[in-house]
């Protein structure tokens, strides 16, 4: 991504961790989830007592109109996806981003070792919390979630949307029991989604103290030096070299 | 020695004895209804059957038949403490009457007076699954008018909400005996009709009020309803396409089978149990880790502040 600055160079307050095109991709795809989110909850729990869902659902302009919000939010959100990979072909392509172990998002075993310490670090057992790079384990599975859930919900979600279209393409040997499926795979895993948003990422990146309301990288994309060598001390490293005197705390 | 209520009862009935030789008195609702809407509870007839006697004015006259006298159904009475209104009966309503008084034991004439105006209805449902069973199997169980549009006094339009048959109390309604077990057990019918609808997007729908879901009848028919292994049934083999393709348009065999009645197969069964056991785990990690962070945050904020510095 960036290229490694050297040792010798200057500190700056802050760095850009997320470009334009990836705060607008985030920001299409919360908006797409939270409108899903909304209407779709109120299609999965419709029998909920007291007409609950009914009043919900009338809220979002009825039955029909949910339905049309929630059409055009999922197409919404499977083009974002479809953006967000193509954009990252294009960036390898034109080598402005390469894979350094240091600073990628794929999962490696160092996350799994990472979960153990910091497990660790939790229950007092030890008194080192891991390093992370550009993205600690929490923050890759923050990212790869979104692609299960793409491939499960987002194909389950569009043929359940267009099932005239997608009926010509399924085989026939699947039509007895590939309906229910794609029923069965887009509720449950939504649920998944909203449950893992709801926890995981909402304590993550809003309620934890230090975050608190939220971390304003979604908007400004910048991380200050400060944070990024707390947080990801391996990736400050890269950029700025180990041998860097301690900053004086102001 | 006579109570209030007695007397206004004893009062009507002299009335009774007064006016009934004319011809015309129970033609008008108000003579029957002098008694009958405040007469409560049901009575034994002669030859064994409970009677409800009492009949709401106001629900009657607000139902779409409302303004219809009462001789207009009951011509006569078999079973009869009044003075029998003696009326003729139409040829088709007498045909029916005989046809129905298995199920309709206590009034028959009365029960298939229906046909006098709905005749083509009428017929469609003696045609229908519902009306053989009754006609060819001498059976009590399928339905005619009543079972499914309630008590003659009340019916309300279908587009009436409080309509037992409106889009609201629609699958109820039907569910009355394709939910009741004894029954589809006793005909071998599909056990989970109303919960797999209900399940469905349909059914979804039409709970939270599209316009559009459809009900039952939207594929099955109303009157004329027929057992999906007849041939002119909608649901019966390919005529399924023209049926979906009513909302469906270009409906094509491979996505007729998107709704069914029928249970879950293997696949979705097992997908299911998979992705709520995956669902389980990464809650219950999510959980735990949430849970012990914010304890090591609180931790590190009250006890460890020094050291850090």
């Amino acid at each position: 991504m960036s290229p490694a600055a050297t040792a010798t160079k200057e500190i700056p307050k802050e760095i850009e961790r997320f470009n334009i095109i990836f705060r607008i991709q985030h920001i299409i795809m919360f908006t797409t989830f939270l409108l899903l989110s909304f209407t779709g909850w109120g299609l999965k729990f419709a029998y909920e007592p007291h007409g609950v869902s009914s009043i919900w659902i009338r809220v979002w302009g009825g039955a029909e109109i949910a339905g049309l919000i929630h059409r055009i939010a999922g197409i919404t959100m499977l083009l974002d996806f479809i953006w967000h990979v193509i954009y990252l072909a294009y960036l390898f392509a034109k080598k402005r981003m390469t894979i350094n172990l240091k600073t990628t998002v794929i999962p490696l075993p160092k996350d799994v070792f990472d979960v153990i310490k910091n497990f660790m670090y939790f229950l007092g057992l030890s008194r080192e919390k891991p390093r992370f790079g550009k993205y600690s384990y929490a923050q890759k599975f923050d990212y790869w979630a979104v692609f299960w859930g793409m491939f499960i919900i987002g194909f389950s979600g569009y043929a359940l949307a267009f099932p005239m279209q997608v009926s010509y393409i399924i085989p026939e040997f699947t039509t007895g029991w590939i309906w229910q499926l794609f029923g069965i795979m887009h509720s449950d895993e939504a649920l998944l989604a909203i449950v893992f948003i709801l926890f995981w990422h909402f304590y993550n990146e809003h309620l934890k103290p230090e975050s608190f309301p939220m971390s304003w990288i979604w908007i400004t994309g910048k991380i200050s030096t400060e944070r990024l060598k707390h947080h990801h001390p391996i990736e400050y490293d890269l950029l700025f070299g180990q041998d860097t005197p301690k900053k004086k705390k102001e | 020695m006579f109570d209030k209520k007695s007397l206004v009862l004893m009062a009507s009935f002299l009335m009774l004895a007064v006016f009934s030789p004319l011809s015309g008195f129970s033609e008008e609702p108000a003579n029957c209804l002098v008694c009958h809407s405040s007469m409560k509870g049901k009575i034994l007839s002669p030859a064994g059957h409970m009677i409800e006697l009492h009949v709401d004015t106001d629900r009657y006259t607000e139902s779409v038949h409302g303004s219809f006298s009462c001789t207009d159904c009951h011509f006569k009475f078999s079973e009869n403490p009044h003075a029998s209104p003696g009326g003729v009966v139409p040829q088709n309503v007498l045909a029916v009457s005989g046809k129905i008084s298995a199920k309709h034991p206590v009034d028959p004439v009365a029960a298939a007076a229906c046909v006098a105006c709905h005749e083509e209805i009428y017929t469609y449902v003696l045609g229908s699954v519902h009306g053989r069973n009754i006609l060819e199997k001498n059976e009590t169980d399928g339905a005619l008018c009543l079972d499914c549009h309630g008590s003659p006094h009340y019916i309300r339009k279908k587009e009436d909400p409080e309509s037992s048959v409106s889009r609201g109390n629609h699958v109820k309604t039907c569910g009355r005996c394709h939910g009741n077990r004894e029954l589809y057990e006793k005909y071998g019918l599909e056990k989970n009709v109303i919960h797999s609808y209900e399940e469905s997007f349909h059914g979804r729908k039409l709970h939270l009020g599209h316009m559009k879901a459809p009900v039952c009848s939207s594929c099955h028919n109303a009157h004329d309803i027929k057992t999906k292994d007849d041939p002119s049934s909608p649901v019966y083999g390919k005529n399924k396409l023209q049926t979906c393709g009513k909302c469906h348009e270009g409906a094509n065999e491979k996505f007729i089978p998107a709704i069914s009645h029928k249970p879950a197969g293997p696949i979705p069964h097992y997908a299911e149990i998979g992705l709520i056991i995956l669902t389980m785990s990464v809650f219950a990690f999510v959980i735990i880790h949430v849970l012990l962070e914010a304890y090591s945050d609180i931790r590190d904020a009250v006890f460890r502040k020094k050291e850090d510095d």
